[in-house]
């Protein structure tokens, strides 16, 4: 299973992200990151329903602090 | 029972309130943020979504929109998370003590210095130069009430606001008596921070607090622990809200804070409800007017007012009125309203004052009753 994800470490933040995106007519699900830095403990993935790369952009420009996109899974 | 104490907190709380908060705890009272479950996310969603319209409806930053316990706990953040040792603040002549005590405990402890400044119901130019005044190059800080709890005075806050930025102070409001009876917008007033309960004029439940900030105001933690957030990090995380939310935040009491900012919608707003309490407060004033042998604080009454007034019956304590009251199933409250500073300030400190505060559900035969019954008390019937 591979998993693509916009990374935040404030649930806030991640929720706000999805909020946005909602108006943007993209839908998004916030959930706990599958796979937290064993640095920094939990934090919260952004799945997207359409183009990653379009949200992040949508994201950044409503000055949401994120802490990236994340790629997770086993290759398959 | 006529319920005539809704500055100490509203009552009945709308229908949907009630729905809300048992249906949180019914079908998905999970611990918001913590857990990667659907009752969990939901529970979160639910967090952010009181959030983002509170933020909406201050003009504030939604991760700078902070739950609380009550507007006591947000005011010790914004003085104690602010106030740094060698620092000066001012406050109103009109006070609540969760504004007065959290600066006398620092003044004792050595850290800080403040000021009160005395306010003038009907002159806003001399309330702001009384403030003025006291300024010296140390201070910091201006924080007032919005609205007296005891007198219903409202204070110039655009005023008030222009001098702290030409003097570059941060100015805090307390909103205790006017989150959701006047519209309050920080970006438009100038407001750098907001404290107000959820379970007054929002109609929320007790429990609930909120502490809003604007970008240029940093607030530290007062208490430190789990924010769902960076858990592996041994300190605090710095980012807003978590920094200044951990622990669990109240789920149920969250939920209910949303439906009631629903129900001021519902009911036009901020404007509508202080119109109809506006209309109760004028009927209040005019029979209040012709009752002998009681003195009415009307005279605190800004231009503008929250719907709040204090009398006293002549030779009496406040108390024993207000016991006569409820013996007539009137609910006031009676005593010195948690404020040192306004009864000392307006010299009621004797008897202290009966507080009548109606709310958007009392009615004019409400009004009506609670006068009749108080002629009935100072002054046998007769007029």
């Amino acid at each position: 299973m591979n998993y693509i994800y916009i990374k935040f470490s404030s649930q806030t933040q991640g929720e706000k992200a999805r909020s946005v995106l909602k108006k943007h007519g993209v839908d998004s699900r916030l959930r706990r990151n599958p796979n937290p830095n064993h640095k920094e403990g939990c934090n919260f993935a952004l799945f997207v329903f359409g183009d990653i790369f379009r949200a992040f952009d949508i994201i950044s420009e409503n000055n949401i602090q994120t802490m990236g996109i994340e790629r997770f899974g086993d290759g398959r | 029972m006529i319920y005539l104490d809704n500055a100490a907190t509203t009552f009945p709380k709308p229908a949907q309130v009630i729905s809300a908060c048992v249906g949180a705890m019914r079908f998905y009272g999970a611990n918001p943020g913590r857990g990667g479950h659907k009752m969990s996310v939901r529970a979160g969603e639910t967090v952010f979504g009181c959030r983002e319209k509170l933020a909406q409806m201050f003009s504030c930053k939604e991760e700078r929109t902070v739950f609380t316990l009550n507007c006591t706990h947000s005011l010790n953040l914004a003085v104690k998370g602010v106030l740094k040792k060698g620092d000066h603040a001012i406050i109103s002549s009109l006070e609540h003590n969760s504004v007065l005590r959290p600066l006398e405990n620092m003044r004792e402890k050595g850290l800080i210095s403040y000021d009160v400044a005395a306010v003038e119901p009907l002159d806003d130019e001399k309330t702001v130069k009384n403030f003025e005044r006291l300024i010296r190059p140390n201070t910091r800080l201006i924080l007032c009430t919005h609205a007296s709890n005891v007198f219903g005075t409202v204070l110039p806050v655009k005023k008030l606001s222009a001098l702290c930025k030409k003097h570059g102070l941060i100015f805090a409001l307390d909103c205790a008596q006017s989150a959701g009876i006047f519209p309050i917008d920080m970006e438009k007033d100038g407001i750098d921070i907001v404290c107000a309960p959820g379970h007054k004029g929002l109609f929320g439940p007790m429990g609930t607090g909120i502490l809003m900030f604007s970008k240029n105001i940093e607030i530290e933690s007062l208490v430190q622990g789990g924010t769902g957030s960076l858990s592996l990090q041994k300190s605090q995380p710095g980012i807003y809200p978590d920094s200044l939310e951990s622990g669990t935040v109240n789920l149920p009491g969250i939920a209910g804070l949303s439906a009631g900012l629903d129900f001021i919608k519902s009911r036009g707003g901020e404007r509508a409800i202080h119109e109809k309490e506006t209309y109760l407060m004028k009927i209040l004033k005019e029979d209040l007017s012709v009752i002998k042998n009681i003195t009415v604080f009307d005279n605190m009454h800004s231009k503008i007012y929250s719907p709040t007034l204090s009398f006293v019956v002549n030779g009496e304590h406040s108390e024993q009125t207000a016991q006569k009251l409820d013996d007539r199933n009137i609910a006031v409250r009676a005593g010195y309203h948690c404020s040192y500073l306004a009864h000392s300030f307006c010299k009621t400190t004797r008897s202290g004052t009966v507080r009548v505060s109606p709310s958007v559900f009392n009615t004019k035969s409400d009004v009506k009753f609670f006068v009749f019954s108080l002629n009935l008390i100072a002054n046998n019937g007769k007029m």
